[in-house]
């Protein structure tokens, strides 16, 4: 198994009457995506938008962040399991639109209690920095869906319509030849040639069951997750459309831009291409919803790192809030345990700021924490004349002159590995 | 700039253990490490007097010689309290943190100390004053003044303090958000690679211990027992009279349950974003189980339940916040007589 990735460098985007790619600037057909996103019965009407780097403008709330990307014809599906049938993603050759993204508007907030606006994608300015979305070309999707709808319809048709724009944008690549193709050296826990290298394994949290998934609610293949045990998966199935976020969970510092990009996956690949590590695989796994889930959860997860994988160490990121936090340590706990180092990554919880009410668990064995912050920043963003918006509402909250919670800025706390904003103690 | 300097007994030069009980004496000008001190602040940095007082005066009178040393220093137009170095003398490291705070609080005087890590001290006072670490090697005391020294004048002049590293301090356990070149999955695999190497890594967030919490006696007769209900599972009135914020909550309410025997759905509603609330909107009993507990009084199993039960949100919140709220419903808790709690989480 293994993917060839044929990246075309995008560096504009340009509303067009025929949709192509002429060197590095693609035009975008709104008449045909719009038929694109209209297919989904939910969805009435759509407006499309583009934004750049550095423009002085706001858009927001945002539901996804989509890389454009398409399959090759013959080697396999895109996002298989949602939009076609569920085929093994991560074979066969996907052309990506390097520099662009799809981001989906939303009509409602995430979450109310946490901020009104939702995540916000902010374009110049002080927050540029710490967001990797701010440097992409981004075709916005402004989605209207059929009033009373109840709302996990309204999310399942953002995702279905925001990944039918991304693979049908990059389709415009497909008979073009990439700028390079790009292909991983061999993973897998029988590969030969590694060894004496530390065997790595990477344990992926990708549904928390704080909510319990709607029937329908694509996230693995299409399932949703309801029922599973952990898996092991190729890290190309990661990167190749096998999983994308939860319908609920837009608030949570996960896009499907960072699960095609996965930066934990695309380190160890790195590392395994320097010959500093045998990485030999992956699990996706779920937060249980209570001990008995935790404990059915964690020891899959751990044993399939021991006994199928065979692992030295494992690295491990969680999916949504608080209570994640407890799987992700007792998964550690165990692995340590069955002598297999461990190093996590946990998302920032300390409201007041302070040292005790960092972390969630206590456990001496998981010793290694990466601290994504964010909790202690914000940003007061100027007044601007061009915002993005689904409705009235949100156009006249996004005005601004506002003050944003970094973690309000979509990119910043990213819990796939793609942050740069820490924590430190003082 | 004018400096004021805290020292116990023996740093003051009157002697060892024998003369603990010596209540506080205040001199003009530098004594022992004071003496260092104003030589390595330089600029025309002068101690204009120091305190001395035995350790066990210090901790058996705190509330009298700090009240003696807020006192000198009013009008005294110090720009720097400096206490110790108290390496892991205990005694010694309560006191200079204890007067380091209140300097700090009453007066708004930049006050900065030294102690061993261990030193009983360090837990009391870390959080609220600049603590420099002395370790317990008395001969570095040239080096650990010449830290005091240089982080003293960045208090004084309100310059910006770098990290427990930099300056030398430990770590007050304020968390500071930082952009850091390395993402965060770099990071990671980083940590873990070094840990399997066996090489040196830090982990970034250390863990924190907290005191055990003492189980408590058996309630000695549940059929006379008075017993509350409390969630932190965010159920309340239709409408959120008391507006109990669905993330890191700063209040509660306590909801009238008198002559109820089941909580009705039409009559609640969950301000919480952290679980499934779906649940319990339908209904309100697998929360604050109320008919549950109704049957356990009918049958005699406990004696009475309280007639209001007790709400919050606990998602995200932190620990300033919930020790509080915790101790506000205890006060109303213990008001009202009850015996025993029955505590019900999401």
């Amino acid at each position: 198994m293994q993917l060839t990735l044929a990246p075309h460098p995008i560096t504009d985007l340009q509303f067009g009457p025929n949709a192509r790619l002429d060197g590095t600037v693609l035009t975008v057909d709104v008449a045909a995506l719009r038929q694109v996103v209209l297919q989904e019965a939910s969805i009435v009407d759509v407006e499309f938008d583009i934004v750049r780097p550095g423009e002085p403008c706001r858009a927001g709330p945002i539901f996804d962040v989509i890389e454009p990307r398409a399959k090759e014809p013959g080697t396999g599906e895109d996002f298989p399991g949602i939009l076609g049938a569920p085929l093994t993603a991560g074979t066969g050759t996907t052309h990506v639109l390097s520099g662009a993204a799809v981001s989906v508007l939303a009509e409602i907030s995430p979450d109310l209690t946490r901020s009104a606006t939702g995540r916000v994608l902010e374009m110049s300015g002080a927050p540029v920095t710490a967001s990797d979305y701010a440097a992409l070309r981004h075709l916005i999707v402004i989605p209207h869906t059929k009033p009373g709808l109840p709302r996990p319809a309204v999310e399942k048709a953002y995702r279905i319509a925001g990944l039918r724009v991304a693979v049908e944008l990059a389709r415009s690549s497909l008979n073009h030849t990439p700028a390079t193709c790009e292909s991983f050296d061999p993973v897998g826990p029988a590969e030969s040639g590694r060894d004496g290298l530390p065997r790595v394994v990477y344990v992926g949290q990708i549904f928390s069951r704080q909510r319990k998934p709607e029937v329908d609610e694509p996230i693995l293949y299409g399932a949703n997750t309801e029922g599973m045990l952990p898996i092991m998966l190729h890290p190309d199935e990661w990167l190749d459309g096998a999983i994308v976020p939860s319908l609920h969970s837009w608030f949570g510092g996960t896009e499907t831009y960072f699960y095609q990009n996965h930066p934990i996956i695309l380190d160890l690949y790195r590392r395994h291409h320097a010959r500093e590590i045998n990485f030999v695989g992956t699990v996706a796994t779920i937060a249980g919803s209570d001990n008995f889930d935790r404990d059915r959860h964690c020891r899959a997860a751990a044993n399939l790192v021991k006994w199928n994988l065979r692992a030295d160490g494992a690295v491990l990121s969680k999916y949504g809030g608080g209570l994640p936090h407890a799987d992700l340590a007792e998964t550690a706990r165990l692995l340590e345990g069955m002598g297999i180092r461990t190093a996590v990554m946990v998302s920032d919880v300390s409201r007041d700021r302070r040292i005790e009410s960092a972390l969630l668990f206590n456990v001496p064995e998981v010793d290694a924490i990466v601290y994504n912050g964010g909790n202690g920043v914000r940003w007061e963003l100027p007044k601007l004349e061009r915002i993005i918006a689904a409705t009235p509402e949100f156009t006249k909250l996004l005005t601004g002159p506002l003050t944003v919670d970094a973690a309000n800025i979509v990119g910043v706390t990213n819990q796939q590995g793609a942050s740069r904003m820490r924590s430190l103690v003082y | 700039m004018r400096i004021a300097h805290y020292l116990n007994q023996f740093f003051g030069g009157i002697g060892a253990e024998e003369h603990a009980g010596k209540d506080l004496e205040i001199r003009d000008g530098a004594v022992g490490p004071g003496k260092l001190l104003e030589s390595l602040m330089g600029d025309n940095a002068q101690v204009a007097f120091t305190f001395v007082c035995g350790d066990n005066y210090a901790v058996e009178h705190q509330d009298e010689l700090t009240a003696a040393v807020l006192k000198k220093l009013r009008d005294s137009k110090v720009d720097l309290f400096v206490a110790g170095p108290c390496f892991d003398a205990g005694r010694y490291g309560v006191a200079a943190g204890a007067l380091c705070r209140a300097v700090q609080t009453e007066l708004g005087i930049s006050a900065v100390t030294a102690m061993n890590e261990e030193n009983p001290g360090v837990d009391l006072y870390r959080d609220t004053v600049y603590i420099v670490d002395s370790g317990i090697n008395v001969t570095k005391l040239r080096d650990i003044v010449a830290k005091m020294a240089a982080l003293g004048k960045k208090l004084a002049a309100g310059e910006a303090i770098g990290s427990p590293g930099e300056e030398g301090y430990l770590r007050r356990g304020w968390l500071r958000d930082q952009l850091v070149d390395k993402s965060a999955a770099r990071r990671l695999v980083d940590m873990l690679l070094a840990k399997i190497k066996r090489e040196p890594f830090e982990s970034e967030m250390p863990a924190t211990a907290f005191a055990p919490v003492p189980i408590p006696a058996a309630v000695k007769d549940l059929s006379k027992a008075k017993v509350v209900l409390v969630t932190d599972g965010g159920l309340v009135p239709k409408g959120n009279p008391d507006r109990i914020e669905g993330t890191a909550a700063t209040r509660w309410g306590a909801y009238d349950i008198k002559g109820r025997n089941d909580l009705r759905a039409e009559d609640y509603e969950v301000s919480h974003g952290g679980y499934d609330t779906r649940f319990v909107q339908e209904d309100p009993d697998r929360l604050v189980p109320l008919d549950a507990m109704r049957e356990m009084e009918k049958n005699g199993v406990i004696g009475k339940l309280h007639d209001e039960f007790l709400s919050t949100c606990g998602r995200s919140n932190p620990l300033s916040n919930t020790r509080r709220l915790g101790r506000e419903m205890v006060e109303k808790i213990k008001k009202e007589g009850i015996d025993a709690v029955i505590l019900t989480s999401t």
